[in-house]
């Protein structure tokens, strides 16, 4: 099995859902639109990894604030980050907290929508701890593991959707050269 | 959300064992109010623990890197507080080494004082529990607010914690809504976890907002950046450490490892130790203050960010110079040995626990950080070893609990009135020496032993729980039984049947079938003369005793070993001794030789004869037809739980579903009998609420026909006795009466 449907697979298993897609602006941002729910307020944080323009179209969809106060973020119920890492064994995201509103953009909402490049997961979560992997992005970083939505079984029964997001959706981004791939397709 | 007076049976009111009576009452409460709940919730730990390490390809090597990393972490570890404060400072942060927990409350509430912090947000912290931080921020009237949801359950409840990452694990979801519904004056009916869940996430996002200062603990702590590794599932810490201006976080001492790259093997450890996951839902892995993520305001100028570390000693230098204790320091506090821990899963830590910390590591903890009285509970550590191989750092986390029960023993002989070991600890210590002399007269004994004045007498001497049955004394010992070596001069196998306490006085006749199955393969069987161990006397804390026995059965055996014989034991808990406690007693350097032998040529009988077929490629179901009779096929096997950590019960099991035998195999940690510790007066409603897993299994696997129960042990025995009141055949007893002689080739 490669990385990409190990991960997959584990991610799922966290209750994550996991969907392919094109490494487009557009195809983000409709993958995106898919996701909102009527009236939705949306915060985007853009990617310090990927280039930038992958998350313009995303800004321009519907219900998307440029606004980053406390009474803005903490209303928004969907946000759209970057991850900059994933881990194959496990189907976990790495996600920076200390750039920007990613932090928020992920914490905050109801449903968080993360963006990964498959060419950036690897194979377990002590990769990130290693010079040798991902350039050693993953040593100098502050930033979170993030294995499925909030969770706890503290009140009897597992429930998810605690103080973080309720839900969580991964956009799998195939690598660069890519961009006329077939359109959306959810992993088998 | 004040908390109420606590009434004389509230775990409050038992928290401190430092009184004997404290512990039993506690025992009780546990047992009427949280028992279910924490078996529930305790074996969902500990099956995930299973599934969650088997997936780990690599889990003993990564449990090897984690303790070298600990042991050289503790041995460095003034060194790295150095590098650590020059670190936070490097990040902007501030740094302060807290000597005691007076020192510590003080400094986090200057902190939030200086600040101007009146709302407070906390995650899950024990070491907080441990200084008593709330207390002290409330007496300086800030309002705090605990959001792990458990500790959220415990602060409304005014309970301290009974377990160490699962707080409020004795709480069903029952007792959650009435509590919640009495303290909350809420009307809402609450009665589903989700109900509960978004009650308590919509209260404490308010606080969240409010707030002016978070307050967490750490998992690690990596020196050379000041990296916090934050382990949770609910995201309340990734809030406490993000949405205030002011973020403290408070730690052992322990936490520090040297480096970042360090962490790795942790991470990877510890949620498949505790909850039995890969990964908890968030794993933060930061160096604070986050200075690149604004602080979020209402208003355009975000104020910078605080961030302060205490680091907390408060015992922890004392335990690192104590050459036992200082295992406790490598402690990740993944809650293996707790979930694994057959009385911990029935009683929960309000009983086998202090005022903070609990299970089998909690002994060492509350001994170093209040006192060596508080350390009662680790009576409860009954030394069957299942946390052992659980244990992601290999602490021998029942090697502790013995030295502290042995400690406590010495302190309390010497309190005034008090002459030497009590009667109780006494008369099993040395049960040897009775069953010697209670043998000779094994008719007499047997027949006054089951008069009721005798069992009041026993009861009221050595607290022995007058409603348990009493092993009866064989009228022949195994030695005596034993017929004199006819040894078969060219056999090629030789062994020395060791006549352990429990099989020469008690059940000879588990030695005689060994002896005689292993003879009919062709091996030459002698049986040597009795000698205690000292399996007895170690259980109850009398390690000089215990010593001196190990000493004199290991010459004993030496002989034997010489001369070039293996060791059969039956007795696994003996087998146990040698293989795993020897090494702290046979402690001298000229004794490491002998110590190796016996680990490495002692044998169970089932593993000795499964080496023994497969060595000869011999079919086992040839050899002992099993298959043939579907009425005396069927098998419930219960494996002992020191059988099982010395990799001894594995054999067992292969080696009757290789004869053919339907075997239902037990699924428990323990049968709860534990030696001597389910005779105690004090412990036998214990003992037999451990029991009632393992006889509900037996009871399922008999819905379609009844059994034959088998077991090694011999307190596993008396316990399936107890329950069943049938006979329990050892697996030897069973085999040989089946040899086919015809099916033996000799080499």
């Amino acid at each position: 099995m490669s990385f990409v449907e190990q991960f997959a697979a584990a991610a799922r298993n966290s209750a994550a859902t996991v969907e392919r897609v094109p490494r487009t602006a557009e195809a983000i941002a409709s993958a995106v639109e898919r996701l909102l729910p009527p009236g939705a307020r949306v915060v985007v944080s853009d990617p310090r990894n990927l280039p930038v323009e992958l998350f313009a179209a995303c800004a321009r969809l519907p219900g998307v604030f440029a606004e980053r106060s406390r009474s803005a973020l903490a209303a928004a119920d969907v946000g759209v980050t970057e991850a900059f890492a994933g881990v194959a064994r496990t189907g976990s995201l790495c996600v920076e907290v200390d750039a920007g509103c990613t932090g928020y953009a992920s914490l905050l909402v109801r449903l968080h929508v993360a963006v990964l490049a498959e060419q950036n997961i690897v194979e377990r979560p002590g990769d990130l701890f290693r010079a040798d992997r991902l350039g050693g992005e993953g040593l100098r970083r502050n930033f979170v593991f993030i294995t499925g939505p909030s969770a706890t079984a503290d009140m009897g029964p597992l429930v998810r959707g605690v103080h973080g997001p309720h839900q969580l959706h991964i956009l799998l981004v195939r690598g660069a050269g890519t961009a006329s791939s077939p359109p959306a397709q959810v992993l088998a | 959300m004040t908390g109420h007076a606590p009434g004389p049976d509230s775990p409050r009111a038992v928290a401190s064992k430092r009184d004997r009576r404290n512990l039993l009452a506690a025992i009780r409460m546990a047992l009427r109010v949280e028992s279910a709940a924490v078996r529930h919730n305790t074996q969902t730990f500990n099956r995930g623990r299973y599934a969650a390490v088997a997936a780990l390809p690599d889990y003993d090597a990564l449990k090897d890197r984690a303790r070298g990393i600990k042991e050289l972490s503790i041995k460095r570890l003034p060194e790295l507080v150095t590098t650590l404060e020059a670190s936070v400072k490097h990040n902007g942060g501030c740094f302060f080494l807290a000597p005691d927990a007076t020192a510590a409350c003080r400094y986090i509430s200057d902190v939030c004082r200086a600040a101007g912090a009146r709302r407070v947000v906390k995650g899950k912290s024990m070491t907080s529990e441990e200084v008593g931080l709330n207390r002290a921020l409330e007496a300086h009237g800030m309002e705090v607010a605990e959001t792990d949801l458990a500790e959220f359950i415990l602060q409304a409840a005014d309970e301290q914690p009974s377990h160490i990452i699962a707080p409020a694990v004795h709480y069903s979801r029952e007792r959650i809504t009435a509590l919640f519904q009495r303290v909350f004056r809420c009307a809402e009916p609450l009665d589903t976890g989700e109900a509960l869940t978004v009650f308590a996430r919509e209260r404490l996002r308010e606080k969240f907002l409010a707030a002016g200062a978070g307050i967490s603990g750490a998992n690690f702590i990596a020196a050379d950046t000041a990296t916090l590794v934050l382990v949770e599932s609910e995201a309340n810490i990734r809030m406490t450490s993000l949405m205030p201006p002011l973020y403290i976080v408070i730690a052992g001492v322990e936490k520090l490892v040297p480096t970042r790259a360090d962490l790795a093997p942790f991470i990877e450890l510890l949620a498949a130790s505790g909850t039995g996951q890969p990964m908890t839902s968030y794993t933060s892995v930061i160096s604070p203050p986050l200075n690149h993520a604004p602080v979020l305001t209402a208003g355009p100028a975000p104020p910078p960010r605080q961030f302060h570390l205490v680091m907390v000693d408060n015992g922890r230098l004392k335990m690192r110079d104590d050459p036992v204790m200082r295992e406790a320091l490598y402690c990740v506090r993944c809650s293996a040995c707790l979930n694994s821990c057959a009385n911990f899963q029935t009683v929960g830590g309000h009983a086998f626990g202090g005022e903070t910390y609990s299970g089998g590591i909690g002994g060492a903890w509350e001994a170093g950080t209040r006192g060596l009285e508080s350390a009662r509970f680790a009576e409860l550590c009954t030394g069957c070893s299942r946390c052992v191989p659980q244990c992601p750092v290999r602490i021998d986390i029942p090697w502790l609990n013995t030295v502290l029960r042995s400690r406590l023993a010495q302190q309390d002989a010497r309190a005034p009135g008090v002459l030497g070991a009590s009667p109780q600890k006494q008369f099993f210590g040395r049960y040897d020496a009775a069953a010697k002399w209670a043998s000779r007269l094994a008719a007499a004994v047997n027949a006054v032993s089951a008069l009721s004045i005798t069992r009041v007498a026993l009861e009221m001497l050595f607290s022995v729980d007058r409603r348990r049955l009493l092993p009866r004394f064989a009228a022949h010992t195994l030695r005596e039984s034993a017929p004199r070596k006819p040894r078969a001069a060219a056999a090629a196998k030789r062994v020395v049947l060791f006549a352990d306490v429990f099989t020469n006085y008690h059940s000879p006749e588990r030695g005689l079938a060994t002896r005689r199955l292993l003879s009919a393969m062709g091996v030459d069987v002698v049986v040597s003369d009795p000698s205690p161990d000292g399996r007895a006397s170690f259980s109850q804390g009398l390690l000089d005793t215990a010593a001196v026995q190990a000493r004199a059965t290991a010459a004993l055996l030496k002989d034997y070993l010489d001369e070039g014989r293996d060791i059969i034991v039956v007795e696994p808990s003996v087998l146990a001794m040698f293989r795993m406690e020897y090494r702290h007693l046979l402690d001298r350097p000229e004794e490491s030789g002998l110590l190796a032998e016996l680990r490495a040529r002692s044998f169970d009988p089932c593993e000795h004869l499964w080496r023994l077929l497969q060595e000869r490629g011999l079919d086992p179901a040839g050899v002992f037809p099993a298959a043939g009779d579907p009425r005396v096929n069927r098998l419930f096997l219960h494996a002992h739980c020191q059988q099982r950590t010395i990799g001894a019960a594995a054999p067992t099991e292969a080696l009757l579903r290789a004869c053919g035998f339907d075997v239902v195999s037990s699924q428990v940690e323990c049968c709860g009998m534990a030696g001597s510790f389910g005779y105690k007066k004090e412990f036998y409603e214990l003992s037999m609420a451990v029991a009632e897993d393992l006889f509900a299994q037996v009871r399922r696997a008999e819905r379609d026909g009844p059994r034959t129960l088998v077991a090694s042990g011999t307190s596993c025995v008396e316990q399936l006795q107890a329950g069943f009141a049938r006979k329990v055949f050892h697996p030897m007893e069973l085999l040989a009466g089946m040899v086919q002689a015809g099916a033996i080739t000799e080499e």
